[in-house]
């Protein structure tokens, strides 16, 4: 069931979202919701990525003050710049990942500031600064939550974990299995 | 070769997909910039209603989990600088901050309560439960709402002084637009309201936590360490409240005004609880039908 676990990290991410800025205002620069939109992108399910692209966006626009729809707009808008840059690119590499974050954060954080200040709602926050410390933080933590989310969703790190205790037997040899 | 039609299939929709997607986001923005930023919007209202229980729940535990990692980092400090003693100085360390923390709150409880002795109006005190989502904004979300009894434009103060107004409402939460915002104005004068003529209002200045106050007179005396109120002629804060205190002038001349800038007597960046006041501005009188620009036809 993909799908349940996609919405499962996508309400995680938004609570998060939500709830850690009032905790310590630098933690709203990490923009989570950003980070598992970014994940599905790569894992190349055009549709789940610009579904969950639109979602996250409208669900933290909606409880802030700038325009409903700018952050769909540029989530969405970035999912898709993703996803086919995965589908034409092996962004398979952990590596990869980490400039992948930190042009969707650029990407994203443009894109809603350009809707802004082109429909007469200039942000409060200077763009550079703003832009900057969320590239540094997204990145930083989305780095983390990528290895998290492909460590508990993909099938391959799933088989990975399963087959690790057959190999670990396997090198043991049939004579140390037989002797203890 | 199902499954590789499916692909390709999905990947020649996905362009009429994210078209479909972003046409329906710029119809949603569209539709909310039409707004003008007082009004209240439904969509907001609902989802404020749906997110004030996580936020007041992560802001029930921020206390807790601050005063924790807190501790850690204190703990850590004081286990390298005298090891053999941490543990008693951990403890001791420990009680102290409950404490402090236990006396700040209680000062700033106690300001809070002051607060309606020296202004005379009713209030509402609240808990600041989250900043803005898209830190974008200069914008607090508080755990009262109008079932409280809070409506659009009141005003929300702490001890030290204004801390702004209210934006947009649902039943149990408000949005509140603070004084450094951009788009946040007041009247405000320098010194004494009965004792100065230099009057002016104050605008915020964004992210540099700062107020500019505009259009005061260059004749009149203005100097670093002054106190600004608010005059109430704004028609959100009442007259007298603390705005903050100057600390840079550029002095004016007869044809240009000061320069000034102010620091908030609120601290806005430690913002935990905060007081609405309940605050309806008087009625301005109607003009009078004698005036020469009152158009007599309708009579």
């Amino acid at each position: 069931m993909p799908q349940l676990k996609i919405a499962a990290a996508l309400a995680v991410a938004i609570i998060l979202q939500l709830s850690l800025g009032g905790i310590w205002p630098p933690l709203s620069y990490i923009d989570f919701p950003l980070v598992v939109v970014v994940y599905i992108a790569l894992q190349r399910h055009a549709w789940h990525a610009l579904i969950v692209g639109t979602i996250a966006g409208l669900a933290i626009d909606a409880p802030s003050r700038g325009l409903i729809g700018a952050g769909g707009f540029s989530k969405t808008l970035t999912a898709y710049l993703i996803y086919i840059a995965a589908t034409r690119v092996n962004l398979e590499n952990p590596l990869l990942r980490i400039p992948v974050l930190a042009a969707a954060t650029l990407i994203d954080s443009a894109i809603y500031f350009f809707w802004h200040r082109s429909l007469g709602y200039p942000p409060s926050m200077p763009f550079m600064q703003t832009i900057s410390y969320r590239l540094i933080g997204t990145t930083i933590v989305g780095t983390f939550a990528l290895y998290l989310l492909d460590s508990l969703f993909t099938e391959r790190a799933r088989q990975r974990r399963t087959f690790a205790s057959r190999r670990k037997g396997a090198r043991r040899g049939p004579s140390t299995l037989r002797r203890r | 070769m199902a499954a590789i039609r499916t692909q390709k299939e999905i990947r020649q929709r996905a362009p009429i997909w994210l078209g479909i997607l972003l046409l329906t986001n710029l119809v949603i923005m569209a539709v909310d910039a039409r707004d003008s930023v007082t009004r209240q919007r439904l969509l907001r209202v609902w989802v404020q209603a749906l997110v004030s229980p996580a936020q007041s729940l992560s802001s029930g535990a921020s206390g807790a989990s601050t005063s924790f990692f807190r501790e850690i980092v204190n703990f850590r400090q004081t286990a390298g600088e005298n090891e053999r003693l941490k543990e008693d100085l951990a403890t001791a360390q420990l009680d102290l901050r409950k404490a402090q923390q236990a006396n700040v709150e209680n000062e700033r409880l106690k300001g809070l309560l002051n607060l309606k002795e020296q202004t005379g109006y009713d209030q509402v005190a609240a808990r600041v439960i989250a900043r803005d989502s898209s830190i974008w904004f200069n914008t607090i979300t508080i755990n009262r709402g109008s079932s409280s009894g809070i409506a659009l434009n009141m005003p929300v103060v702490t001890g030290g002084g204004i801390v702004g107004r209210v934006i947009a409402l649902s039943p149990w939460t408000a949005q509140v637009m603070m004084v450094t915002d951009e788009k946040a104005a007041a009247g405000a004068i320098v010194g004494q309201l009965s004792g100065s003529g230099a009057l002016g209002s104050v605008r915020g200045l964004g992210n540099s936590g700062l107020i500019e106050m505009r259009y005061v007179s260059g004749l009149q005396n203005v100097e670093v360490g002054n106190y600004i109120l608010t005059t109430g002629q704004d028609g959100i804060y009442p007259p007298g409240l603390n705005v903050g205190e100057v600390v840079q002038v550029k002095p004016g001349t007869a044809t240009q005004p000061h320069q000034i800038l102010i620091r908030p007597g609120a601290k806005l960046d430690q913002l935990e609880e905060v007081a609405v006041l309940l605050y309806r501005p008087p009625q301005r009188a109607a003009p009078e039908q004698t005036l020469p620009n009152v158009d007599k036809t309708k009579k």
